[in-house]
């Protein structure tokens, strides 16, 4: 609600007229396209057999033209492929898929074992098992060799080539199937890949459960299925619009459990396992990364709220662990989740204007051309770099040679009293700023009353959190150049707390100057306080996250953990602000506060903490920026 | 005080202040754009006061001279104009009265404008009669109008939106008998108490701040139009701008109000109920007022709802006999006059409601009283009560059967009508360095829907208290003043306490179609009325008195009045807090002058508020 409501409307019309103009030339783009697949293009089923003798269900698409021989490129989702029905097509006109249709590849979309028309059991996240013993040792990657070997030898007109791609959940299934090593398996793109569900993607940050994502995924995707079906039914629904009231009112973990019903496998085994313990290392998918064979190109948002850790974590991965692997690239945008994928060229994120069509670009200029050069032989990649990093704030695409860029050098920017950042570590003999974490009065993740988490809340303007008392700021001068950040950041906080334990958020954000103008943007741009990035810490974990530690009430302690990546310049004329609060709701789960197990938390156990954070000259706290030399 | 829409250098005024409200709220216009020049002459004159003073004068006199007409006047401090041979678009308080056959007159006040003399802040009434006030430049005004214009039928009617309500209810006392009929429309009527410039005290920093740029411009003699501004600070959202600002004092620095001697440096100097204050309450002399009145005002008027309501008090209490009507329609500042209102915020009302107004109470109104035309059919009080939608007529306001109905701020968060644990209490921290924002909205001006706001924004802060019934079982009508009567202590010296009654919509509300503003209805606190006591004004306005630390004291204020009901499905929600900033300036919470206190005596305070602090709504029980 934090908008001027003449600016908002204004700003509506803005983009009614926007979309209307946009909608007509993709629609005719779209109709083109349809008309061109189906006329091109054929649709058969089939049930693959897998080596267990379980069967995925396999839409298969197959080009009309026998001129010569097609690659494959494969898609494996527990998100369906319907429709279901050779006589259907799925509408690929409406993504930028319709450029393969365009190059003749045979588009293979496959239901993964146990979802939706695929026979079998369905295990999220399914851990990789390097030592397969016998035919019944199945994991994702064994189910895609098995697809991957049927589709060569049975599908006509296959060049023996193929390609994985997928974004999010598939995202995963494209790193499983980049780890099969079918020898006919030559490119993957994982794409915002889930790679680490503790640590940083999707259902806990640091061991932080995220709450909203998680409560809205799986009160439906976990419906239980004893037989294939064409569509899940049922699941609990949420009354109202209201995610903040409706979260908070529900209260403990424990009620959410009464909610969800005691049929959703993996809610239970998220409870079953607070701590990062074999269960989660089992699923943690950079583990098994080494020798890895196909070409990569992981692909990622630097505003995705779900997997932008997967990103950047499963690069770094495939490097460390494979350091003579000829191709392995990435390629990180100012998208949300997914949104490299649209078809409405991706040109902002909410308030923050890229002032280009980056979605366009990527597809057309880096995705295409990999899977073309790699499967069909065609085009050249020697001008795609290592790392292609979109850097926002300037607003450019950048090339590297490595990630993070060699040259980027961490500096510390000191918290100091009085709310100031700055480059020096502070004098004070003893400083400290304090707030009060009120679990009854969490800090909203983003200001607007709704009910599905928005993707904007990456870059929401966070001025609605400044004037909270339970949310510290710090913010530099007026920057007299511009400050380039490419790489990892590290909050390093010096803590008191008057409990045992307590979450820490950090914020990176770009302070707007008070004049700034955006034409056409009505929304109130001057003073702007752009999340940069966010990234929350349950305090327990901060020195591991097998063995959770309390925090002694009114002792010193430190808490010091790695931020996503983020490359962003702050530009001269611009201030960069550190926020830190003790709640992201509903985002994360609340903490109580006082260790314990928080699955098991009642309602009472919830109480509030009083944090001191320092700066003094014994106790700084600050954040390590990776800085790049302006170029 | 800020809005009056008629032509010239005001609308330079709306431009840069309000150029959201001008957009969204325009006056009914004429569609012939000519209407005022085809049937009207217009005439400008110097009329001569007692001390020898003229005021500039418009007069509007209808074209056909075969009739005899009664005058219709407007005393404005924003002015007559437009001037000389240009033609207001609209004349008079609406379009029906434009075509009934009225002379039209409008003046500048004494020292605004073209009007000879020095301009006074809600000039004091003299009721010794010795010098000059507003009733006897109204009184002047209207001896020379009787005299020297022409086809008049000797009878006079005023009004005024605002400030220039002020000045129609400043000519009731010692009226001129030629005036027979008077509406003060949102009168600006004390502007320590509750209108304007400080409600129980608390300074409103915001409008002021604002307001005062245009209207603190000095000017040397008689003008057209004021040059420019005082102060040339632009910013984009309010609330940042003024916690930069710092302590009150800084409003005073060079570059905003400290090289003008205006009205602003005023208002800072007076931080008590002293005698320029008390000297601007016109209450006390409204007395043996002879004119038929109607007072107006709104429910959501976030300046003069205080002295709508309590101008009506004051006459119906102070003239027994008087005819005086009120009417509160469910109207912002002035959205009476509007062509079209029939909604607010996330409001609906299903009419128009201020048509009705017009049409059925104003028009009516005046040609009863200055023309002998029709019946006078208008009850007692006319009022418009909110969440039913539904016109209601009284024959007294409050109702009579009214009775007060008590809701304790019970510790565990509950809103009861059984006194809780007396000992229990609730506290928060009210630190001034992150004051709770009146409005969720980044704007540099206030939110005109600021009034009928959801409250979640600030129900999710840990500074807010926030008490609420069950759902209703029936509907639940409240009608008249609310009171709120608090036990409460600080570990400051002083403290603001901010009482928000809230009607908190069910899961299950229909979203509003159409919804520009994307507005969630879904849980909604849709505020019902707010006000502000500054804590050291508790016992007196005039003997600020500090508190205990730690001590529980009793904080007892009104609230203005409502008409709303609260339907089956709803809650009552109670929020309080101790800031609602930039609205109001931030109380240091350190017993002192405020307008003395330094960054540093800006102290955070931990404020309890104890189970037995209630709110006394003014139940009635409907019979429909």
């Amino acid at each position: 609600m934090l908008y001027s409501y003449l600016a908002h409307m204004k700003q509506l019309l803005l983009l009614l007229q926007l979309m209307l103009a946009l909608t007509t030339a993709t629609q005719a783009q779209n109709e083109l396209d349809s008309a061109y697949i189906r006329e091109n293009y054929y649709k058969i089923e089939r049930m693959i057999p897998m080596r267990d003798g379980v069967k995925l269900f396999t839409a298969i698409y197959i080009p009309k033209d026998k001129s010569e021989k097609h690659p494959i490129l494969l898609n494996r989702t527990p998100y369906s492929v319907g429709p279901y029905g050779e006589d259907r097509f799925r509408p690929y006109w409406h993504s930028y898929q319709r450029l393969y249709f365009r190059e003749n590849y045979i588009m293979v979309a496959q239901d993964v074992r146990g979802r939706y028309m695929s026979e079998g059991v369905f295990e999220d996240v399914r851990p990789f098992n390097p030592n397969k013993k016998s035919n019944t040792d199945i994991d994702e990657a064994s189910d895609s060799y098995d697809t991957i070997d049927w589709l060569v030898k049975n599908i006509e007109g296959n060049n023996n080539r193929v390609g994985v791609f997928g974004i999010s959940y598939p995202g995963f299934y494209s790193t499983m199937a980049a780890l099969s090593g079918h020898p006919s398996l030559i490119a993957a793109s994982p794409q915002a890949p889930v790679t680490e569900w503790f640590i940083g993607d999707d259902f806990h940050h640091n061991g932080a459960f995220m709450l909203l994502d998680a409560f809205s995924f799986y009160k439906q995707f976990g419906i239980p299925r004893p037989v294939p079906v064409k569509q899940y039914i049922g699941g609990y629904e949420i009354k109202g619009d209201d995610n903040y009231g409706f979260y908070l009112r529900t209260g403990a973990l424990k009620n959410f459990a009464t909610l969800i019903g005691d049929s959703v496998t993996f809610w239970k085994d998220l409870y079953a396992h607070p701590n990062y313990d074999a269960f989660w290392k089992a699923r943690n998918a950079r583990a098994n990364v080494a020798g890895i064979k196909p070409a990569m190109l992981i692909v990622g948002g630097l505003f995705d709220a779900e997997d932008c850790f997967g990103a950047w974590r499963l690069y770094e991965a495939i490097e460390e662990k494979n350091p003579k692997t000829s191709f392995n690239k990435i390629v990180m945008g100012p998208w949300s989740h997914g949104q490299w994928s649209n078809s409405n060229g991706a040109t902002h994120m909410g308030n923050a204007k890229f002032g280009q069509r980056t979605s366009d670009w990527y597809q057309n200029t880096i995705e295409v051309p990999f899977f073309n050069y790699h499967l069909k032989g065609k085009g050249d990649l020697s001008k795609l770099s290592e790392a292609t990093i979109f850097l926002s704030g300037k607003n450019e695409w950048k090339t590297y040679e490595s990630w993070p860029p060699a040259d980027a050098k961490d500096r510390e920017l000191f918290l100091q009293p009085g709310g100031g950042l700055g480059w020096t570590k502070p004098t004070a003999a003893s400083s400290y700023s304090q707030y009060v974490s009120d679990p009854a009065h969490p800090v909203p993740y983003t200001e607007a009353v709704h009910m599905d988490r928005t993707a904007e809340y990456m870059t929401d303007d966070q001025r609605f959190a400044s004037r909270r008392p339970d949310v510290l700021t710090f913010e530099t001068p007026v920057l007299t150049e511009d400050l380039t950040v490419t790489g990892t950041v590290i909050a390093d906080l010096k803590l008191i707390l008057s409990t045992t334990d307590a979450d820490l958020v950090v914020k990176i954000i770009d302070v707007f100057p008070d004049n700034y103008q955006d034409a056409g943007n009505k929304y109130p741009m001057g003073g702007y306080q752009m999340l940069v990035r966010g990234e929350i810490m349950r305090g327990k974990y901060r020195n591991s996250y097998e063995n959770p530690q309390p925090f002694k009430p009114g002792k010193m302690d430190q808490v010091k953990f790695e931020l996503p990546d983020i490359s962003h310049c702050f530009k001269k004329g611009h201030k960069l602000m550190v926020q830190v609060q003790s709640s992201w709701f509903p985002l994360a789960d609340r903490n109580p506060q006082q260790f314990m197990n928080i699955y098991e938390a009642n309602d009472k156990d919830f109480v509030p903490s009083t944090i001191q954070l320092y700066h003094d000259a014994k106790n700084s706290s600050g954040i390590i920026l990776p800085i790049l030399d302006n170029r | 005080m800020t809005q009056r829409t008629v032509a010239g250098s005001f609308y330079r005024f709306l431009t840069i202040v309000s150029i959201c409200l001008a957009c969204v709220t325009a006056q009914a216009q004429n569609t012939d754009n000519n209407y005022v020049k085809n049937n009207f002459v217009k005439r400008e004159v110097y009329i001569p006061m007692r001390d020898g003073v003229r005021l500039y004068t418009v007069i509007y006199m209808p074209k056909d001279s075969n009739l005899a007409y009664p005058f219709l006047m407007e005393r404005t401090p924003y002015s007559a104009g437009p001037y000389k041979t240009e033609y207001a678009r609209q004349i008079g308080p609406n379009l029906s009265l434009q075509k009934s056959n009225y002379i039209f007159v409008y003046q500048d006040v004494r020292g605004r404008y073209l009007s000879e003399g020095n301009f006074k802040e809600v000039t004091p009434h003299d009721p010794t009669r010795k010098g000059f006030d507003e009733s006897t430049d109204c009184y002047d005004t209207i001896e020379w109008l009787l005299a020297n214009i022409k086809n008049n039928n000797g009878r006079v009617g005023l009004y005024g939106i605002s400030y220039p309500g002020f000045y129609a209810s400043a000519s009731m006392p010692s009226a001129h008998p030629a005036i027979k009929a008077v509406s003060p429309q949102a009168p600006v009527t004390d502007e320590f108490i509750g209108d304007d410039v400080n409600h129980n005290g608390a300074f409103f920093l915001l409008d002021n701040f604002s307001f005062s740029n245009y209207f603190d411009v000095p000017r040397k003699g008689p003008v057209e139009d004021y040059e420019g501004s005082v102060y040339n600070a632009q910013f984009r959202d309010a609330y940042t701008f003024f916690l930069n600002l710092g302590p009150l004092k800084n409003t005073l620095k060079p570059e905003y109000f400290g090289k003008t001697n205006g009205i602003f440096k005023e208002y800072l100097q007076h931080d008590t109920y002293d005698e320029y204050w008390k000297s601007r309450n016109i209450r006390p002399h409204l007395k043996d007022i002879k004119p038929a009145v109607l007072v107006t005002g709104g429910w959501f008027d976030a300046e003069d709802l205080f002295g709508a309501l309590e101008t009506y008090r004051a006459i119906e209490k102070q003239n027994p006999k008087n005819t005086n009507r009120l009417v509160m329609g469910p109207w912002t500042h002035g959205a009476w006059a509007r062509g079209n209102w029939n909604q607010y915020a996330t409001h609906q009302f299903g009419q128009n409601t201020s048509k009705y107004f017009q049409d059925s109470l104003e028009t009516p109104f005046f040609n009863y009283y200055l023309k002998d035309s029709g019946t006078m059919s208008i009850p007692e009080a006319v009022v418009f009560e909110t969440g039913s939608n539904t016109w209601r007529k009284y024959d007294q306001w409050p109702p009579a059967d009214v009775s007060v109905r008590n809701y304790y701020l019970g510790a565990d968060g509950r809103l009861t009508n059984t006194a809780p644990d007396a000992n229990a209490f609730r506290e928060y921290i009210s630190d001034p360095s992150k004051p709770v924002p009146y409005t969720g909205m980044i704007s540099p001006r206030r939110n005109n829907d600021y009034l009928a706001e959801d409250q979640r924004f600030a129900a999710q802060r840990p500074d807010v208290l926030v008490f609420e019934t069950d759902e209703l079982k029936e509907d639940l009508t409240i009608s008249g003043k609310i009171i709120a009567d608090l036990n409460v202590s600080t570990t400051g010296t002083d403290g603001d306490f901010i009482v928000k009654l809230i009607d908190v919509l069910p899961d299950n509300e229909p979203t509003l179609s159409p919804n520009p503003q994307m507005i969630n209805m879904s849980g909604l606190q849709r505020l019902v009325r707010a006000e502000v006591m500054r804590g050291k004004f508790r016992n007196s306005f005039e003997k600020p008195e500090a508190f205990v630390p730690g001590k529980p004291t009793r904080v007892r204020f009104e609230l203005p009045d409502a008409a709303h009901r609260f339907k089956k499905g709803h809650r009552i929600m109670i929020q309080l807090q101790s800031s609602w900033f930039p609205l109001v300036d931030r109380n240091p919470q350190k017993f002192m002058r405020i307008p003395d206190a330094e960054a540093k005596d800006y102290q955070k305070a931990t404020i309890r508020i104890y189970g037995n602090s209630k709110i006394e709504l003014p139940y009635i029980a409907t019979g429909y």
